[in-house]
């Protein structure tokens, strides 16, 4: 019997599947890329053990960044507070909240409150925040607007391109130092404060490092 | 089993019709293009490593799938953040907090400073505000911390129980319960039978509490036994004053030095920092005046140590023979003084049996006589009294007391000796016998074994940091803590008051010394806090503040001052000293081939053995063997050569050994293993051939071949111990060797011993100097090549970092004191006014200063986190150690280096690390930009781009760079091979221990990644932010010189290191390069390293038998360099 398939036939089904695997990882691939959001981490805002509420400590109440975050402006760590920081005001406000128990347990046994980390530097970046907030650049610059947000998300790429972009126009970005913590601060007069922020890149000597070493160790 | 299909041979009508052809060499059908068609993938690829394409498929099919499963993996991990409960006062997340403490080494305490994370000790470093130690350490105090985090401390008491003695453990209220019982016990018979055999301690609060002991417990036997004791020279100047006394050698002071055997720049010698750091004081050298004012050493020794390679003029002579020297360097100071001629004569007439120059004495002690009140002479602890009591005398008759040697009171020593329990134990007189500290099951002295006093005492209670060969022989171990852990003090060697301040609480139930005998002493308040606050309140007592007060105060210095032992107001007691010097015998054995001394050292790195389970200090390299991870059996050249080594054929093997019996490759040095025997006792070990030995004399390190350790020092080395006696101290004679036919592989990192003429370490004699100081910069090859920074020469330093001229380089590299070009605000002309460029760093080591005494390569260990890789990673190379210390022997003659090892070698050595030169060759070659530059002029590595091709390490002229070739973090050493099957150390109870040392400001390097010497950029941008921060709205951003310093500049105990920003002309480190004999290694590369060297300086006395003109070293460089064609050599430029 002759053979209605020519002989390339035979390799055809396998053909098939590879053409349909390739054009499979390439719809994927082209998907993930082009039609999700290029920074994945902007926008994570996981549920914590204590629905902290920035907006109302921060913007309603008025509580500076400082009072919890006490160290921001002496050491490379912004730190969470301790429980002992919460106790201040909640053995008096809202001191039976069962919204507050993991605090008041944690205060009591000592075991610390399991806060879910947003914004996770990878290890091989060593981020100081003493050393940006003590030279004009505020919070909300990496954070965005926590004193607007009822639950944190992660507002900013944070990747290394979109620390470079400051690192090499800090002008675009440095403020007053009396405004660092004043998440609401814009000037007055934007194109007034473009010519103090050049003239004071200068007068700082604002010179941030774009070399490795300046973040990697 | 591959399926192989046969497809049938196309027939003849199928080939008929068009043919098409998809290239001119298949058309053509060239051989070429059948070959091609043939092997179907390029040349190499179907031969890929013994894999076929099926069953890479079948891999990779395997891979995707896993993928699969993989993919949940890719997620983002919830990562958590644990703030304190209740935070305490004064800590601050991410700010390390420094604490000052004391290091407890025996005679001496060591003052530091330590850092901490969260509490958590990571680094330590030496105290720099105590001035005679001038924060110098050593390696194994800097090791030390590694040791609080051994996961093989015993970290539970335990008591043997039943027939089998298996230890159980037992809670710290059954351990008081058993001290108070034993108190109890003996409190009846006035402490009859109740013997403690101590390791030796300089805390006056245990001295206080032993002396409780002796008032509850008259008859107790209270011993103190150190394999290594240190005392020798205390005891003599005891004996000579008639009260005690203890010798301070001023070395600082010293223009001439004799040292009798005595290694004092390494921890053999008690004081030994003080001893470094003077001794450096007085060689330092910027001008040509200081150089003619520089000191002179004498060495008399018999191994080769650190001290000897310092030397102006070293003497290889036995230590058996040492004391017969002694003797004859008395009798000739005394003949050329006129003096005593009696005794002269009958020293003389003992000293038989020496052959030695009798020029080399005349000449030395003329030298020494002639620098009245400005020379010293020293004498290695080791030695037997009867040379400390002549050097008691000698140091006298040179008018040294009161100058060069500083007599001091000390408290009486009142402990007995090893022999005494041990006699005691063999007339049954002991019943009960507490150990605490030591390790005598290991160290004891054989003459006096162990054994015997295992077998008779009933009971033996044992306080120890690790449950060792001692602890199996005890019926209750208590578990010890870390000098980190817990309260105590202790004296520095000149005396000085310190404190022992913990850090962190017990990691495991230790109890500490103190607070065991003031359980046993009865005391009320145990807490050793309360202890060591009682004992200052008496030395610091009655001062109306409170102890408390006045202790707080003392913490915050780290020392109390002015607490040093008061200056003797006694003299040598002639008539005492004549008496007991009138029948010693100083005569030396008679040493052949067949009837070998035999010397026994304590190690540089173990000790005596206790730091045996430091992974830092058995990886590090001996200064002058260079071997790891093992001791060997030392010979000389001239027994080699005996033994029927062909040292002729072995051309350039560190053991010169003939090429079939033992090989260098790599880092594995192969030697044969000998026996040997003295007295009846036979020890077999490794030998390996050490230039500069005298001819019969073997040397064996001690404090290696523990039987009962932790998992890193098991099965490391042999034990010489069975060798080490009480009557005869360290030195034995009449040994013999003979070689087996087993081989052994010894780490060494260092295969290559002579410099081959070329100027690497840069040596000249002081004359040298004086004649003409910049005589460093007329050698190497850039001293006759077109300047490196061609026009720009003459330019000083620090405009030359900040501007980067080109000179005579191919590639322009851009300026560092210029604004990067993208930073817009910075580009007008007035902004660039204003501009202050970053601080350009720089070191400077002064190979003039620097021993080689390893506590910087341990410092940089522990501050940068750098993993062991052990033994068997060693001896192919591939230690990580960022440091490297670099040891070169010289003879004078390249032939005769050629054919055979040198006998009588100068030693040199230099450390290096990674140099940051200014036109980094590595950075030419890195494909992935993972080593670059900073506009600090840092050559830096970023990790996370490294994708491990080691072009770098290739294209390093200095071979600085180490690479990952495991997970050496994340794997045990003896599971690197399994790859992931491997057991994650970061989920073991004892990896997780040992990761709490390191520093949290370092990324920790993965498998695959280079790293090398970053020059601390943690500490360097640590420093620079701290300044920004204080700057604020100024523009106040420039690190003021000595804020900070890097780790091994601040371990040194010489201050050899000197680092800072080479921009600014006034820093320490712009001085320091400011100096003639500043050399960059290997300059002529164009390499322009911000590391530089000082040259050498040697300074022989030109009437010594073996005066050479010039260091050897010179020498072999002025025999290298080509002769001009009329004939004559060029002079010394």
């Amino acid at each position: 019997m002759a053979n209605h398939f020519p002989k390339t036939a035979n390799t055809l089904p396998a053909k098939l599947l590879i053409i349909l695997g390739v054009l499979t990882v390439t719809v994927v691939a082209g998907v993930t890329y082009y039609f999700t959001p290029k920074y994945t981490r902007v926008g994570y805002m996981p549920t914590q053990p204590v629905a902290y509420n920035h907006y109302l400590h921060a913007e309603q109440l008025g509580i500076d960044c400082r009072y919890c975050h006490t160290y921001v402006d002496q050491s490379g760590h912004a730190n969470v507070p301790d429980a002992a920081t919460c106790m201040n005001c909640h053995s008096y406000v809202k001191s039976d909240s069962p919204q507050l128990e993991p605090v008041r347990v944690s205060y009591e046994t000592g075991e610390p409150v399991e806060w879910v980390r947003i914004h996770a530097m990878p290890d091989y970046v060593f981020f100081n925040h003493a050393v940006h907030v003590n030279r004009g650049v505020s919070c909300v610059d990496c954070h965005g607007n926590v004193n607007e947000m009822e639950v944190v998300w992660h507002d900013k790429p944070m990747s290394m391109a979109w620390c470079l972009d400051c690192h090499r126009n800090p002008e675009e970005y440095i403020r007053p130092l009396e405004h660092v913590y004043d998440l609401n601060w814009t000037p007055e007069n934007a194109e007034a404060h473009a010519e103090w922020a050049r003239e004071h890149v200068v007068s700082w000597n604002v010179n941030p490092p774009q070399s490795c070493s300046g973040c990697h160790r | 089993m591959n399926k192989t299909t046969e497809h049938s041979a196309p027939t003849e009508a199928g080939l008929q019709g068009p043919r098409y052809w998809r290239s001119l060499d298949e058309r053509v059908d060239s051989p070429e293009f059948k070959e091609w068609l043939h092997r179907e993938f390029p040349q190499g690829a179907a031969e890929a490593g013994g894999v076929n394409r099926r069953h890479f498929l079948k891999i990779m099919g395997a891979s995707f799938a896993l993928a699969g499963f993989g993919a949940a993996g890719c997620r983002r991990p919830e990562k958590y953040i644990l703030p304190y409960a209740q935070q305490p006062e004064n800590t601050v997340p991410g700010i390390p907090v420094y604490y000052s403490t004391s290091f407890p080494d025996g005679m001496d305490s060591i003052p530091l400073v330590v850092e901490t994370h969260q509490n958590r000790p990571t680094h330590i470093e030496g105290n720099p505000k105590y001035e005679p130690y001038g924060g110098g350490i050593n390696a194994i105090v800097s090791a030390s911390v590694l040791n609080l985090y051994d996961p093989d401390r015993m970290t539970a008491s335990t008591r043997a129980t039943g027939a089998s003695r298996r230890q159980r453990r037992v809670r710290k209220e059954e351990v008081y319960d058993a001290i108070s019982e034993i108190r109890d016990e003996y409190r009846r018979t006035d402490g009859q039978g109740l013997a403690v055999l101590a390791a030796p301690s300089s805390s006056p609060t245990r001295r206080r509490l032993v002396e409780r002991l002796r008032e509850d417990f008259p008859r107790m036997i209270w011993t103190e036994y150190d394999p290594l004791a240190q005392d020798a020279a205390e005891r003599a100047a005891t004996e000579a004053f008639g009260e005690p006394t203890r010798p301070l050698h001023r070395l600082e002071r010293a223009k001439r030095i004799l040292s009798l055997d005595a290694d004092f720049l390494s921890p053999a010698e008690p004081g030994s920092n003080a001893l470094s750091r003077a001794f450096a004081k007085a060689r330092r050298v910027r001008n040509r005046d200081e150089a003619a004012d520089m000191s002179r050493l004498y060495q008399v020794e018999g191994p080769f140590t650190i001290t000897g390679s310092m030397a102006d003029h070293r003497l290889r002579l036995s230590t058996s023979a040492v004391p017969a020297l002694a003797a004859l360097i008395a009798a000739e100071l005394l003949e050329q003084l006129g003096e005593e001629a009696g005794f002269a004569r009958s020293l003389r007439a003992e000293a038989t049996g020496l052959e030695v120059d009798a020029e080399w004495v005349r000449e030395c002690v003329r030298d020494l006589r002639e620098h009245r009140g400005e020379s010293v002479v020293l004498a290695g602890a080791h030695l037997p009294d009867s040379v400390h009591r002549l050097v008691v005398l000698i140091n006298e008759k040179l008018g040294a007391n009161g100058h060069t040697v500083k007599y001091v009171s000390v408290p009486r020593q009142t402990a007995a000796s090893y022999r005494e329990v041990a006699e005691a134990a063999r007339e049954g007189r002991v019943e009960k016998l507490i150990v605490l500290g030591g390790n005598p099951a290991y160290n004891a002295p054989a003459d006096l074994p162990w054994s015997d006093i295992a077998e008779r005492v009933p009971a033996i209670v044992r306080h120890g940091y690790y449950f060792d060969e001692t602890g199996l022989d005890a019926s209750l171990n208590i578990a010890a803590t870390h000098y980190l852990e817990s309260w105590g003090d202790g004296r520095a060697y000149d005396g000085t008051y310190l404190p022992v301040q913990p850090m962190i609480l017990p990691l495991f139930e230790g109890i500490s010394e103190l607070e065991v005998l003031a359980r046993l002493a009865g005391v009320r308040r145990t807490d050793p806090y309360d202890l060591v606050l009682e004992t200052f309140g008496g030395i610091r007592g009655g001062e109306g503040e409170r102890p408390d007060r006045a202790f707080a105060r003392v913490l915050s210095e780290g020392f109390a001052a002015d607490t040093a032992f008061a200056e003797s107001g006694g003299a040598v007691s002639r008539s005492r000293l004549m008496g007991l010097l009138g029948n010693a015998a100083f005569a030396a054995p008679a040493l052949s081939r067949d009837s070998l001394a035999v010397r026994l050292t304590g190690d540089p790195k173990v000790g005596d053995g206790y730091y045996a389970n430091n992974g830092w200090l058995q990886e590090l390299p001996d200064p002058v063997t260079k071997s790891c991870w093992d001791n060997a059996i030392l010979i000389s050249p001239a027994l080699a050569r005996e033994l029927g080594f062909d040292t002729k054929s072995g051309k350039f093997l560190i053991g010169g050994i003939a090429a079939n019996r033992a090989q260098f490759r790599g880092g594995r040095e192969s030697a044969p293993v000998a026996e040997l025997e003295v007295d009846g006792v036979t020890l077999s070990g490794p030998v390996h051939i050490q230039p500069g030995l005298p001819d019969w004399e073997v040397v064996l390190p001690l404090g290696y071949g523990r039987r009962r350790t932790g998992r890193v020092g098991s099965g490391v080395g042999f034990d010489a111990y069975p060798l080490h006696r009480a009557d005869s101290g360290l030195s034995l004679a009449g040994a013999s060797i003979s070689l087996t036919r087993r081989s052994h592989f010894i780490a060494n990192t260092q295969n290559h011993w002579s410099m081959e003429g070329r100027a690497i370490i840069r040596e000249g004699n002081v004359s040298m100097h004086i004649e003409d100081p910049a005589w460093a910069q007329k050698i190497g090859m850039e001293s006759h090549s077109p300047p490196i920074y061609g026009m720009d020469k003459d330019r000083p330093l620090s405009e030359l970092s900040l501007t980067q001229p080109r000179g005579g380089s191919a590639y322009e590299t851009p300026a560092f004191g210029e604004p990067k070009p993208n930073l817009r605000v910075w580009q007008s002309e007035e902004a660039r006014a204003d501009f202050i460029p970053d601080q350009q760093w720089g070191m400077s080591i002064d190979l003039n200063a620097c021993t080689g005494c390893n506590a910087c390569v341990i410092a940089c260990q522990s501050e940068n986190s750098i993993p062991i890789v052990g033994k068997n990673e060693v001896l192919r190379g591939r230690e990580m150690s960022w440091i490297r210390l670099d040891r070169y022997y010289s003879t004078g003659s390249n032939e005769e280096n050629q054919v055979s090892l040198p006998a009588d070698p100068q030693a040199s050595l230099m450390p290096v690390a990674c140099l940051h030169c200014e036109m980094a060759p590595c950075e030419q070659v890195c494909p992935v930009n993972a080593t670059v530059h900073d506009t600090q002029g840092l050559n830096v590595m970023a990790y996370n781009r490294c994708v491990g091709t080691r072009y770098c390490a290739n294209n390093c002229p200095y071979k600085v760079r180490r690479f990952n070739f495991f997970d050496y973090n994340k794997r045990a050493t003896d599971e690197f091979y399994k790859g992931p099957l491997g057991r994650d150390q970061y989920k073991t109870e004892g990896g997780v221990l040992a990761s709490m040392q390191r520093n949290p400001d370092v990324s920790v390097r993965m498998r695959g990644v280079m790293e090398k010497c970053t020059f601390c950029v943690q500490r360097i941008q640590q420093a620079r932010m701290a300044q920004r921060v204080k700057a604020r709205d100024s523009n106040d951003v420039h690190v003021p010189d000595g804020t900070f310093k890097v780790a091994c500049q601040s371990a040194c105990p010489t201050e050899a290191i000197i680092f800072g920003d080479i921009s600014d002309p006034d820093s320490a480190v712009s001085r320091a390069k400011d100096n003639d004999r500043d050399y960059a290694l290997l300059g002529y590369l164009n390499t322009r390293p911000r590391t530089t060297y000082l040259a050498r300086l040697r300074n022989p006395n030109p009437r010594m038998p073996d005066y050479a003109s010039m260091p050897l070293s010179y020498k072999e460089y002025k025999a290298r360099q080509p002769k001009p064609l009329n004939g004559t050599r060029p002079e010394s430029s």
